[in-house]
């Protein structure tokens, strides 16, 4: 049954992969502006012919970012003050702050309960456009990336305003809303209500809750954002009614990640190129869904061999296995939606949704972010093993020289040292370590799985840890931003330089990018590097609670 | 315009920007959204709730207490699962309990999760008159683990930690060394802790693993089919209907996998207590 | 094996074996490589370096065992070992360098004042500047690099090329390059100086061999980036250790402290063993010497890079152009066949031939008395046996030869004159002749007609002679992706013809200065990177232009200013071996950085369940190797880590073995040797160290 749920997801995504990446580089190759969007870039004011050089495109994207943060921080400060508020008092400032970061970074870390602490309002326009727009801003940055192979001795990497609009309008939003009406024929609520009381069967009493649920849930997963309108995220009922809504919203996170190296085969002209990149993806990513879910069906640990099952934290409709599979598929992009909670996992599932973030997010990664940091591994993969042919190192036919080589180490070294640092400083001092639920290993693993998670814009968490206090709201809210914004400058930078080239002919002392054995040596490297960056940490938490 | 410095200009853009694109993702599209949904969806789009006599009394897809006002089970019901969310089930604190798979040593104020499977286990073995023994667990429902002193080499001392004295330690001797009760206020941290496993194998174990474990959202309205049988018969007896008639609404209100493969078959509490109530 | 500069001719070394003896000599220079100031320029090893200290401050003072001794004394061995590999690589070119110093001895100069006066000054050879004149005559060294602008001498270069024959340098033309430090044997040239003082050709000789102000390539730039980034990694990896090791001591209070791990967290020694065996310490340790070894290769091939990004770009040539004579073709055309006309035999014709080409003594000339004897069996006839016969020298404007014998006249010579000269004589040349002129000319073949007085006889047929082997070289150029383009004067017809029998991509035929060095930016445009060579003045612009210019050593001063090799066998064809050679260098690079990284997973396997077996005992199942304890497994690895470094000595040396092949397949099988041999070896190398060191004191 496992296997068969993971089969259609990779039936499904195969029959999308082609048309939906098509129509990707339709959107970002195109050259008409449509009525809409025309009347959009008026408003906006800019003018959506005019092509950006790297700093330029960073410098829009960061403004926008920034203002996106400041806009989203003020409407949690003044959620009283606005309608549909459910009578919820303001967010407190370290929270608002570490949210509004939260949301912009694609990351949806949350350090507040949803029911209790957000109004409609705030969850509908501040929280569930950064959803759009924050997965919008993580593919413009992927197909400027790509643009940077694609062009030959170009100044410019292409245009933010239009990139962030088309990607929002022509991509996102169809896609949304076709998904949040399925969702809702499976059960998924859409309305503006507040909590209600209910008499329950045995006349208890139970708050009924409501708001616009569907069109968030939606695009929290399309957008691999995994912020829940609720504190139990893709658990709740509302949220995800049903076990095919969950393969559903599987589906729905996978969805753009691995169709967008269709979008970069074709913004390359080399169809084929995109296929090794999806394989990369595809061999991981199967690789750690089968491991995650082997290990949670095995259920090698105390407490799930006394239950009988990994059952803590998980519910009846989904099953262990299909909660395994959301929590790697959650995990290996930047979602971080949970339909099970992962602090209760097994020792070694819980450490591979650890070890999938600890990649980077590659395996497909987040929408855009994931074939970004893919093709940043890639490219450190071509530079050695270029070496071993006896070239200088070239991708796509752009040299791997020393200022890409800069770029990509400063770009790799990033999470690492945001993630092992964080960890490092939390567990140095009483106000990391008070936020333990668990003890022992289990209790590091929680504060390891927390930076790890915020460093790479994951959101998911092993979530015993009390994080609602400033000094995690802020540690984690600089991890986020840190870990989004940094990467993303080196890599339009990357960009830059990668434009200005002109390629290299292929000939036959040219490295195949598109072959199995490419395939396997970034599979390799990817897999090594972060295993010998992060096997220390994992010792001494999910390997030595999984060993005792 | 063009006097502006350019920062300042890009500025204006963003916010510009994030005003329009707020105003249609934001706005217009949840609108959007909730109109096709309230006009073909209602039932759906507005939780799925169950009237009885003109009253609503939850939602098809949200789990419930079926208790009393004391939070004694109400034996005429089919019991859900246990639930993280505040004292149960509450939909404003919705949670799951976050504790880790070795969280086998009761702490002062918080039972470790070994201990609560193992109570539960106990207490609905009591329940529905079949044995709650589990491995890993003691006869007096705890989780049953040793601290046993030093941490290597061998054993000079053993307590069965999550017993407290007077109780008696589920096993006499480990490796030779007597195993004494807990003592309260000391600090064993400095032992090795040894879960038991004792002689209960998974075969034999007859309480399923839903209903010693807390779910995902805390308000998970399904149990297992297994749980449901198991409950059957208490349920019959105290409605006085025949147990056949019981297990013919237990699969009634089974659903199976979506398509065949997605998920695993579940019994939906909630509909199933109404039609009992019904019947 | 330096010495074959004196030597006579250059002995062709595979690529630079190692002497044992070569580690013991460069020992001190190796120790001299200590001081920080001498390793901050590699920064791994200069970690590695502050890591050996630390250990032994703590072996000395608060963590005082054996094992801390080992561990420090084995952490200094392996920055001695990199440094070691280094100064090896150095010291093949210091001893090149002695021979070449010894070369340039103090001169003294005979200044003119003036370029046509007959007075001059003796100033020290130090003294010369650009423009000056000076005369060199029989017996004097030459005292600065020049050209000469008067006169004709046979210089013996042995001192710079090896080569033992002297040879001729003259004014004009593309011979007039004299170096300093050279021997005029004969006659007296005046020669005008073309170099800054103390920027001799042996000047920079010495600086290149020695590695002196070695500049770091484009390559190990991004290189050492790499390396840089992956060393700040683990370092992180293992500074932000310790709290969760102090944490893990803290929430099991039982467990007692061990030589590893105390409740203050991972012990120093330990933590130091840990982060010189993750950090790239087998590349870093050997890059350097990988650069200086494959310059030496080079230095071996009698070739002298002027820097090493040059050498880098001859891996990454994906052009070659290749000049047709001389490199493709032996230099001379040669008599291919005897083609009459009707009415005459084979043999009258051979038989006219060769005696009209008896006083000829060009090549092409003597080609054609050497078919005429092979093929038709005629005897060779020394010119002075035919006392009688008056010989008729080649000049520029009859453009033809021959010989005035018994009343005979014969001639052959360019197609146009002869036949102008039969007609002349009366005669009426058939137009079968101007059709099998103009057959061989399209076969790309050089047609000289032969005539007798009145009457053509038939055409001799000049082959272009492609040497043996060049169409596999070319067939295995194309393997490696690399296109050659054949460069010549002939026209287009001729050179369709060659480029097809010797098996280049393409040609450029009539190709004049301009038309090269147009062909070379085009290419470039393209992403290309070109290769070339060349010796005449008129080649500079394109040597200057190409990416690698391999300038000749016979040429002129300006194409070895202009390109960044020279060849000092003046052998166009080594700019295969050039090319091969940069591809070994990346390879070799590669290769290592595989093995190093590849390496660390191993080492982890030794040194996690050391570290932390302790407080989690169920992590002892990482030990694979069954190490005999945590002491042991620490030690092993870091054993192994500096003894895989000497190990890789020879190999960095000699490079990667290297056999022209398609990308892919040549990277099968080096990620099959660096990359899954860099995994499986250390388990091995470490188990086995460790079952020799268990039985030291203090390893259980």
């Amino acid at each position: 049954m496992a296997a068969l749920f993971i089969g259609a997801l990779v039936v499904a995504l195969a029959l999308v992969h082609k048309p939906l990446g098509d129509h990707m580089y339709r959107v970002y190759t195109g050259v008409r502006h449509s009525r809409a969007e025309r009347v959009v870039y008026r408003l906006v004011g800019v003018r959506p012919e005019a092509e950006q050089r790297w700093p330029v495109y960073a410098r829009s994207l960061l403004a926008f970012s920034a203002v996106s943060i400041l806009f989203l921080y003020a409407f949690q400060r003044l959620q009283d003050k606005l309608f549909l508020s459910l009578g919820l008092a303001p967010v407190p400032d370290h929270i608002a702050w570490n949210t509004a970061v939260s949301f912009v970074t694609n990351t949806n870390w949350q350090a507040y309960a949803g029911e209790s602490t957000m109004g409609h309002l705030v969850q509908m326009a501040g929280l569930a456009v950064q959803n759009f727009v924050s997965a919008a801003v993580g593919m413009a940055v992927a197909v400027a990336l790509v643009r940077g192979f694609a062009r030959d001795g170009a100044d410019t990497i292409g245009n933010f305003w239009v990139d962030l609009v088309r990607g929002t309008l022509r991509v996102l939003l169809p896609i949304a809303f076709a998904g949040a009406i399925v969702l809702v024929v499976g059960g998924v609520v859409q309305n503006f209500t507040g909590p209600h009381a209910i008499t329950t069967l045995t006349g208890g009493t139970q708050h009924m809750t409501g708001g616009p649920v569907a069109s968030q849930e939606v695009i929290k997963e399309l957008g691999t954002n995994g912020g829940g309108f609720y504190n139990t995220n893709s658990a709740h009922p509302f949220e995800n009614a049903t076990s095919w809504t969950n393969w559903f919203e599987i589906l729905l996170i996978l969805l753009i990640p691995f169709s967008l190296p269709r979008t970069f085969g074709k913004m390359v002209g080399q169809v084929r190129q995109g296929y090794a990149i999806a394989a990369v993806m595809g061999v991981i990513a199967l690789a750690s869904v089968t491991l995650t879910t082997v290990f949670e069906l095995h259920g090698a640990a105390t407490v799930p061999q006394a239950v009988g099952a990994a059952m803590e934290g998980k519910e009846v409709r989904f099953g262990v296995a299909n909660s395994a599979t959301f929590a790697a598929a959650t995990t290996l992009t930047s979602t971080g939606a949970v339909d099970s909670f992962h602090d209760s996992s097994t020792p070694f599932g819980g450490m591979m949704t650890l070890f999938d973030m600890m990649l980077g997010e590659v395996a497909p990664g987040g929408v855009g972010s994931g074939l970004y940091g893919m093709l940043v591994l890639a490219l450190i993969t071509v530079f050695v093993a270029g070496l071993m042919v006896g070239r200088t190192p070239e991708y796509l036919g752009k040299k791997v020289g020393a200022r890409e080589i800069k770029l990509a180490s400063l770009y790799f070294l990033v999470t690492p040292v945001l993630v092992l640092a964080g960890t490092a400083v939390a567990m140095a001092n009483q106000a990391g370590l008070a936020a333990m639920l668990n003890t022992g290993p289990h209790g590091l693993s929680e504060i390891l799985y927390a930076f790890t998670s915020a460093s790479n814009n994951n959101g998911s968490a092993f979530a015993g840890a009390t994080v609602n206090t400033p000094w995690y709201d802020v540690a984690l809210g600089l991890s986020m931003a840190f870990g989004r914004f940094l990467p993303i400058v080196l890599v339009l930078a990357l960009a830059g330089s990668l434009a200005r080239q002109t390629p290299v002919p292929e000939s036959a002392g040219t490295l195949p990018t598109h072959r199995p054995q490419f395939v396997g040596m970034v599979v390799g490297v990817t897999i090594i590097l972060v295993a010998l960056t992060f096997l220390p940490a994992l010792a001494l938490g999910p390997i030595a609670e999984g060993l005792s | 315009m063009d006097h502006m410095p350019s920062w300042i200009r890009r500025h204006l853009a963003a916010v510009r920007a994030l005003v329009v694109l707020t105003l249609v993702t934001g706005a217009l599209y949840p609108l959007a959204v909730t109109g096709v949904a309230q006009l073909l969806f209602d039932r759906q789009a507005n939780g799925s709730l169950i009237e009885r006599d003109g009253r609503t009394v939850g939602s098809a897809i949200v789990g419930q207490s079926f208790t009393d006002a004391a939070g004694k089970p109400v034996a005429t019901y089919f019991q859900s699962r246990p639930s993280a969310a505040g004292d149960g089930y509450d939909m404003l604190s919705t949670a799951a309990s976050n504790l880790g798979p070795e969280d086998v040593v009761d702490t002062p104020g918080r039972a470790s999760l070994l201990t609560q499977v193992c109570a539960r286990s106990r207490a609905i073995g009591e329940r529905e008159g079949v044995s709650g023994a589990r491995p890993y667990c003691t006869p007096d429902g705890v989780g049953a683990v040793l601290k046993v002193f030093p941490v290597a080499g061998r054993p000079v001392r053993a307590v069965s930690v999550n017993q407290p004295c007077p109780a008696t330690p589920f096993v006499a001797e480990y490796r030779g060394v007597k195993v004494e009760c807990a003592r309260p206020g000391e600090d064993y941290a400095a032992g090795r802790t040894v879960p038991v496993r004792g002689g209960v194998t998974q075969a034999a174990v007859q309480v399923p693993a839903d209903a010693v474990t807390a779910g995902g959202s805390g308000l998970d309205p399904h149990i297992s089919l297994a749980y449901a049988r198991l409950q059957a018969p208490r349920v019959a007896r105290e409605r006085g209907v025949g147990v056949d008639r019981i297990r013919a609404l237990i699969r009634e209100h089974t659903t199976g996998r979506a398509l065949g493969f997605m998920g695993e078959p579940a019994v939906n509490v909630l509909e199933l207590n109404l039609a009992l109530d019904r019947s | 094996m330096s010495t074959h500069v004196l030597e006579g001719a250059p002995e062709r070394v595979g690529g630079g074996l190692l002497d044992p003896r070569q580690l013991l000599t460069s020992l001190p220079e190796a120790l001299r490589k200590l001081n920080p100031a001498t390793l901050w320029r590699n920064p791994v090893m200069l970690i590695v370096e502050i890591g050996a200290l630390a250990t032994t401050v703590l072996a000395a003072t608060t963590e005082t065992s054996f094992f801390g001794w080992a561990i420090a004394g084995w952490l200094w061995l392996t920055v001695v070992f990199a440094n070691l590999a280094e100064a090896v690589a150095e010291g093949r070119g210091k001893a090149q360098a002695a021979t070449l110093r010894a070369a340039k001895r103090d001169t003294t100069a005979r200044r003119l004042r003036e370029r046509t006066s007959a007075e001059w000054d003796v100033v020290g050879a130090a003294e010369l500047r650009q423009g000056d004149f000076v005369v060199v005559e029989a017996g004097e060294t030459v005292p600065g690099d020049g050209d000469v602008v008067e006169g004709i001498a046979s210089v013996d270069e042995s001192a710079i090329t090896g080569e033992s024959a002297p040879v001729i340098r003259e004014s004009g033309g593309d011979r007039s390059a004299v170096t300093g430090g050279t021997k005029v044997l004969s006659d007296r040239i005046v020669v005008v100086i073309t170099q800054r003082p103390g920027e001799s050709f042996v000047d920079r000789m010495i600086a290149l061999v020695e590695g002196a102000n070695r500049q770091k390539t484009p390559n190990e730039i991004a290189l050492n980036i790499l390396l840089a980034a992956l060393t700040i990694v683990f370092l992180v990896a293992t500074a932000t250790m310790q709290p969760l090791a102090i944490y893990s001591m803290a929430v099991n209070p039982g467990v007692p402290d061990s030589l590893a791990l105390t409740s203050d967290g991972v012990t120093g020694i330990v933590l130091v063993s840990l982060v010189v065996c993750l950090i790239p310490t087998t590349i870093g340790a050997l890059l350097s010497a990988i650069g200086i070894a494959g310059m030496d290769r080079l230095v071996q091939r009698n070739v002298l890079a002027m820097s090493g990004r040059a050498v880098e770009a001859a891996g990454d040539v994906s052009t070659l152009l290749l000049d047709k004579t001389g490199t493709i073709t032996l230099g001379n055309r040669q008599a291919g066949e005897f083609v009459p006309i009707r009415g005459v035999t084979e043999e009258e014709l051979a038989k006219a031939a060769q005696l009209s080409s008896l006083a000829d003594e060009t090549p092409e000339g003597r080609s054609i008395v050497v078919h005429a004897k092979e093929v038709y069996g005629l005897r060779e006839r020394e010119p002075g046996e035919l006392t009688h016969a008056t010989w008729v020298p080649f000049t520029a404007q009859t453009r033809m030869s021959g010989v005035d014998l018994d009343g005979r006249e014969i001639r052959k010579g360019a197609a146009t004159a002869v036949m102008t000269w039969v007609r002349d004589h009366g005669g009426h040349p058939a137009d079968e002749v101007g059709r099998l002129v103009d057959g061989i000319s399209a076969s790309g073949g050089t047609p000289l007609v032969v005539a007798e007085k009145g009457r053509v006889l038939g055409v001799i047929h000049l082959k272009d002679v492609v040497k043996k082997g060049m169409r596999e070289r070319f067939d295995e150029m194309r393997r490696m992706g690399i296109r050659t383009v054949m460069i010549t004067g002939d026209n287009p017809l001729t050179a369709r013809a060659i480029a097809e029998e010797a098996g280049v991509d393409d040609f450029l035929a009539e190709a004049t200065p301009e038309d090269k060095l147009a062909l070379i930016k085009k290419e470039q445009e393209g992403g290309r990177l070109v290769a070339m060579t060349g010796d005449g003045t008129n080649d500079a612009p394109a040597l200057a232009q190409a990416d690698v210019g391999v300038a000749m050593n016979t040429g002129t001063s300006a194409a070895k200013e202009a390109g960044n090799m020279v060849d000092l066998d003046s052998n166009p064809t080594k700019l295969i071996e050039i090319v091969e050679i940069g591809k070994q260098l990346l390879i070799t690079r590669g290769a290592l950085t595989t093995f190093s990284i590849a390496n660390d997973v191993a080492k982890y396997f030794a040194i996690i369940p050391a570290m932390f077996a302790a407080v989690y005992p169920g992590l002892d199942a990482l030990n694979v190797m069954g190490l005999a304890s945590p002491q042991s497994a620490i030690l092993a690895a870091v054993i192994f880590n500096a003894l895989v470094i000497i190990a890789l000595i020879p190999l960095a040396l000699r490079g990667v073995r290297y056999r022209p092949s398609g990308a892919s397949k040549l990277l099968s099988r080096n990620l099959y040797v660096y990359g899954l041999g860099g995994i499986v070896a250390p388990f091995a190398g470490i188990k086995l160290i460790d079952l020799l060191i268990q039985f030291l004191p203090g390893m259980s």
